[in-house]
């Protein structure tokens, strides 16, 4: 039962780590990224879409981090370029990703709610050998699918990528101080459109996997709203991407004990549906009590976030 | 014609293109852009466009009970749209209207039907807990914002699904009626907000919303508060330089906001379905973003906006009986509207005429 | 291109920023090797020609040759690779990255996989530092530095990228007497490498004490470009203002009261990093006296009035505001005790700037407006009209955007706000920052009348000059303390500035703990 829970957890947190991937570099750059989990359902759309047409996962993949790309270069253009408000941009694009996807979900492939069929291809799981016969952790770690390992592998990369090299630094001095960067003429504009379109990126890995990886079926907004609770997990670990990923990682096993829990208990889905929603909320309670503790040593007062 | 009458005459044109075009020029260019990308997409499915506006357009306008029905779904867009409105004003982010709505709907589900009372008194009861109860699931984000400094959008965002979860468990187990559907008893006959139309349930709760919007209207424009939240969203700082109760005017605000949200779910409860029915909403709290947007957070804008949304939603159900499009395409429009007013356009030459009106500063640089 | 020759040719330069001429027809030429200073009034359009030459702003017309190529920067970037560097009045740093990640920045040694070589990095910055003698610690992070160490980062940022010909915007507004000897001697050092350096600044003796050549602009256009010999203080500033200076306002001795309107007694606080910004301060000001603070920004004047102000909690210590003695308070009850607050930073804390004047004015005062819930909007706007004749606020009408007012217009509404009230403490920070020499004089006698009528003034200041044309008595504030109490009439300029920069009794405790930050190594 705990094996098969972690296994759950791993599998269960990887949209969650993508999403959260992506979300940091934009954080990481100053901008608050909410459109997550509109990147996400396009993506889940298209590469669904696609796979089915083409019976090829490559494509589908591809499709879906294309997709996802496309729409972080919208609203990096309109926040970015049109100086439209972040979050009202953030929320328009979330929305119209929504509807986009159900509007196509009928048009396209001819299905009101749920759209599934056996001709999608699926993600064969991977025996790691050594890792497999490991006590205890073996059965957990080994047996996933080929974009869960990659989700977890990506991680260092992307620390790799902020701390280490030349553009990581210029992201994170846009990130603190705007005005540094560009008197040392660094060009503010491509590196948060940058930022903006690895956002896409990931998020289009997560959605990819999200209807072919996780489930193989597509459903309206059936990220319910990972990309906040991925916005929670990055606020809480304050972008550091080893952090954010075990945070990452933690709300996947609440979830995973979610949908255990019924059989255990006798709770009704409802309640324990709220765990993730109530356990996000926790967290930012944390990141504010924080932040708050910081504030008021200072004694100044302050009303802006 | 004096040189007066000529100033004159130029300053009263000035004013009506300032007061009444130049505010609706915004919104009228983010429709057609709208218009335009749905077309493209209406001919990606293998619609027809022109058809398809027609229709939407006869079926939200043309004829009394078309208009009725536009009528009765702009009714709870015009309290979401004053809720969202009002917060945007005072500089706060309420996204969760959609959350505060169905616990003000919940509320006035349920004393709609466990309480018996003469409907002078059991109607104002129900939308007053309706009220308290939208204010109530709103003081949330508003406390961790004013107390730990906590993005309210985020909070709002994670507030709307508990909201929906909640209301959902307690109207399919906790007091759910019996009978194959989920939702609560119907309310009493003392309760209910008497229907005017035989073509659509567009009841008495229209004339709630119209005084609604009344009232904020003057609370804007002629209250101490008003021009207290007006301060607020436009510098905390500097309204609590100047002595303004930062935080508690925060809350205040963001209460009264989530209350006008939780009037929407009243409405609905108490007018439309007679009963508190689980995941009845659409959207309402949602397009209630559109609709500030587009009213730019003005109260009287808000009516005109939400009517237009209103219009489009009633239209769209017509569209999907008569031609089988999804009624999703009328939110991909109405969100890139929004999207589009988002966008601050420089239009220089619309400045041109300002520079040459304004007085030249006394000079320095 | 020959020793001495012209290195930068701006011609006819004319920038406008929608209504307002920001630079009309300017034109200068800074020639190799020398310094050349930019001086003029607040507002003059020294900073607004200087961004355009360095690429942040772009011009209207004109044209900008350098070394004879004529030159179109679109941005900061391309100035650098051209040469240029600017070190800004208000720095542009990094605070939580090191010195070295900050001096990079933008020219980031690499090696492979786009890594960044931070040896490299290290080594090469305290090379830099040592040659030209403005050593700080690589690894330190810019947070920790004091403010006279941050603006050698600046400078060095500037070396690194080779820059032939600096900018130094206002340098010396957060220094000591001390460390701008040294600046100084850092800017002939620089210059006798060849270097050109072009020095805004609107203090004429400094001015003296170091450029080569001077041109002086004001109102956005250069009137005079000069050599520094044989120029007198009194010819640049007739220059700079177009008539001979007055900086004295006619006040009569000082008379003061005997009750403490304002007292403060052992005074602390924390500021925004964590340092102890204010130490243990007590002192009062009396009725119908002007007490002015002096002391170069960034010694913890900001952080003390703020808690006068109501706007930060001190750690310890009392506030009393006309007898009424509180610990903790907030702006509003300190504005119902008769405090009247003029902050220097209008644009964020006095003023809104998108909203209109008679909204500015009606705010902190909206119960004279109020009728129970009510606003009595037009009365409040009536009211606005009569403060605008009253005060002289020009280029205003009650509804015209605070933001389109100029920088001493903008101060006479915050002083027509505060003033008109019920007050008997006034405290006026950084009255002529950013104001032009007219409407400084204007401020100034009204802040001399309020102490005529008993109010107890309490102005705080970095200009000297300014201090001591208002004050009756002087405090100094040094790294959070009030290091003397001084009778304006007993003491002069060179005085206050020697306590500005820390030379008082504690010298030897203040030189061991100025070498050791001197390098950043802060044990």
């Amino acid at each position: 039962m705990d094996s098969d829970l972690a296994y759950s957890a791993i599998r269960i947190a990887t949209p969650l780590i993508y999403a959260a991937l992506g979300g940091l570099l934009t954080y990481q750059a100053g901008i608050l990224n909410i459109a997550l989990d509109g990147f996400m359902i396009v993506a889940a759309f298209a590469a669904i879409a696609v796979a089915y047409a083409t019976e090829s996962l490559m494509l589908g993949v591809m499709a879906g981090i294309a997709s996802a790309m496309v729409l972080a270069a919208l609203l990096a253009v309109f926040s970015l370029r049109l100086r439209a408000n972040i979050f009202i941009a953030g929320i328009a694009v979330t929305f119209l990703a929504y509807g986009l996807t159900a509007l196509l979900l009928k048009g396209v492939l001819g299905q009101e709610g749920v759209f599934s069929s056996d001709r999608i291809p699926t993600f064969a799981p991977l025996r790691i050998p050594v890792i497999a016969d490991l006590p205890i952790v073996g059965p957990s770690l080994s047996g996933h699918t080929a974009l869960v390992y990659l989700a977890y592998l990506l991680v260092p990369v992307v620390a790799f990528s902020l701390y280490r090299t030349r553009w990581g630094l210029r992201v994170r001095v846009v990130g603190e101080a705007q005005d540094a960067a560009s008197a040392a003429g660094i060009n503010i504009f491509a590196i948060k459109f940058e930022t903006m379109l690895l956002s896409g990126l990931f998020c289009g890995l997560a959605g990819a996997y999200l209807s072919l990886g996780y489930v193989s079926l597509f459903a309206k907004q059936m990220t319910n709203e990972r990309g906040l609770i991925a916005l929670a997990a990055i606020f809480f670990a304050n972008g550091n991407p080893y952090w954010t990923a075990a945070v990452a990682l933690l709300f996947g096993a609440a979830t995973a004990l979610s949908v255990r829990l019924p059989q255990v208990t006798g709770l009704a889905p409802q309640l324990l549906q709220l765990i993730p929603y109530v356990v996000t909320l926790l967290a930012l309670v944390a990141v504010g009590v924080r932040k708050t503790r910081a504030r008021n040593r200072h004694g100044a007062w302050r009303f802006e976030l | 014609m004096s040189t007066e009458a000529l100033a004159a005459r130029r300053r009263r044109a000035s004013t009506l293109m300032d007061g009444l075009i130049r505010p609706v020029l915004g919104p009228i260019l983010a429709v057609l852009i709208a218009m335009a990308v749905g077309a493209i997409l209406l001919a990606a499915v293998g619609e027809n466009p022109i058809h398809v506006y027609a229709t939407l357009a006869e079926g939200g306008l043309v004829g009394w009970p078309n208009l009725s029905v536009s009528l009765q779904l702009t009714t709870p867009l015009i309290f979401t749209g004053l809720a969202v409105a009002l917060s945007f004003r005072a500089g706060l982010w309420n996204i969760g209207a959609e959350g505060q709505m169905l616990m003000g709907a919940l509320a006035a589900g349920i004393l709609g039907y466990a309480v018996s009372l003469p409907a002078a008194l059991h109607i104002p009861l129900c939308v007053a807990a309706a009220f308290l109860g939208g204010a109530l699931w709103a003081a949330v984000p508003a406390l961790l914002r004013v107390c730990l400094s906590v993005n309210e959008l985020v909070v709002c965002l994670m507030m709307n699904p508990i909201a929906l979860l909640l209301t959902g468990y307690v109207s399919a187990r906790v007091l759910k009626a019996p009978g194959p559907t989920n939702k609560l008893p119907d309310i009493l006959d003392s309760a209910i907000l008497p229907n005017f139309s035989l073509f659509s349930q567009l009841n008495a709760g229209i004339f709630i919303a119209l005084l609604a919007c009344g009232v904020i209207t003057l609370v804007n424009s002629a209250t101490v508060r008003g021009f207290e939240w007006k301060i607020l969203g436009v510098n905390p700082r500097f309204a609590h330089y100047a002595g303004i109760n930062v935080g508690r005017n925060a809350l205040a605000v963001f209460m009264v906001s989530g209350g006008i949200a939780g009037l929407a779910g009243a409405e609905q409860v108490l007018g439309v379905y007679k009963a508190y029915y689980d995941n009845f909403s659409p959207g309402y709290g949602f397009d209630g973003i559109a609709v500030a947007m587009l009213a730019k957070n003005n109260p009287t804008g808000v009516l005109f906006a939400a009517f237009l949304l209103g219009a489009m939603n009633a239209g769209s159900a017509v569209l999907q009986m008569t031609m089988g499009v999804s009624k999703y395409l009328v939110q991909v429009l109405q969100f890139i509207i929004v999207l589009v007013l988002a966008a601050q356009f420089s239009f220089s030459w619309l400045r041109a005429g300002a520079r040459r009106r304004a007085a030249s500063p006394q000079g320095e640089a | 291109m020959d020793a001495g020759g012209d290195v930068i040719v701006m011609n006819q330069i004319t920038k406008r920023f929608d209504d307002v001429v920001a630079v009309h027809d300017a034109s200068l030429t800074v020639r190799a090797g020398e310094i050349h200073a930019l001086v003029g009034e607040n507002g003059a359009g020294k900073t607004t020609l200087m961004n355009i030459l360095y690429g942040l702003l772009p011009r209207d017309s004109g044209d900008i040759r350098l070394r004879g190529e004529p030159v179109n920067f679109v941005g900061p970037a391309q100035a650098i690779a051209a040469g240029i560097g600017m070190v800004h009045q208000h720095f542009k740093l990094a605070p939580s990255f090191t010195v070295a990640e900050n001096i990079i920045l933008g020219a980031e040694p690499r090696k492979s996989l786009d890594r960044i070589d931070r040896a490299k990095a290290e080594r090469d910055t305290a090379e830099l530092g040592r040659r030209f003698g403005l050593e700080v610690d690589p690894r330190a992070s810019v947070s920790a530095l004091p403010v006279g160490l941050r603006q050698r980062v600046e400078i060095l940022k500037a070396l690194y990228r080779d820059a032939g010909i600096m900018i130094l915007d206002e340098p010396t507004a957060v220094l000591t007497p001390q460390e701008t000897r040294e600046l100084f001697a850092t800017m002939r050092r620089l210059a006798e490498h060849g270097r050109s350096i072009i020095f805004i600044t609107h203090k004429l003796r400094e001015v003296l004490a170091v450029s080569d050549r001077i041109s002086v602009m004001r109102h956005g256009r250069i009137l005079s470009t000069e050599p520094n010999q044989g120029v007198t203080a009194h010819h640049l500033a007739s220059l700079m203002v177009g008539r001979s200076v007055l900086l004295r306002v006619h006040k009569t001795k000082a008379r003061p009261t005997e009750d403490k309107l304002l007292s403060v007694e052992s005074l602390t606080a924390i500021g925004d990093r964590d340092e102890t910004a204010v130490a243990d301060v007590s002192f009062f000001v009396r009725g119908a006296e002007i007490v002015g603070l002096a002391g170069v920004q960034g010694n913890g004047q900001d952080e003390l009035v703020q808690c006068i102000a109501g706007m930060r909690r001190p750690v310890s210590g009392r506030i009393g505001i006309c007898g009424a003695v509180s610990e903790h308070a907030n702006p509003r009850s300190r504005r119902a005790s008769g405090l009247a607050y003029i902050p220097a930073d209008r644009e964020h804390v006095g003023l809104s700037l998108s909203s209109q004047v008679w909204e500015n004015l009606t705010v902190g005062r909206l119960p004279e407006f109020s009728r129970g819930v009510a606003l009595m909007a037009n009365a409040a706007r009536r009211r606005a009209d009569e403060l605008i004749r009253q005060f002289d606020i020009r280029g205003a009408r009650e509804s015209t955007p605070a933001a389109s007012l100029s920088g001493g217009n903008q101060q006479k509404v915050q002083l027509a706000r505060e003033l008109t009230r019920q007050v008997r403490v006034v405290i006026a920070e950084q009255p002529s920052r950013g104001v032009d020499i007219g409407a400084i004089e204007a401020i100034h006698r009204v802040l001399v009348e309020m102490r005529e009528s008993g109010c107890a003034v309490f102005v705080v200041s970095a200009d000297i000059d300014e201090i001591f044309a208002l004050s009756d008595r002087i405090l100094v504030m040094y790294r959070g303390r009030i290091v003397a109490d001084l009778i304006a009439d007993e003491t002069d300029v060179e005085a206050v500035g020697r306590l500005m920069g820390g030379l008082h009794e504690q010298a030897e405790a203040a030189v061991e703990f100025e070498s050791a930050a001197r390098t950043g190594h802060v044990h």
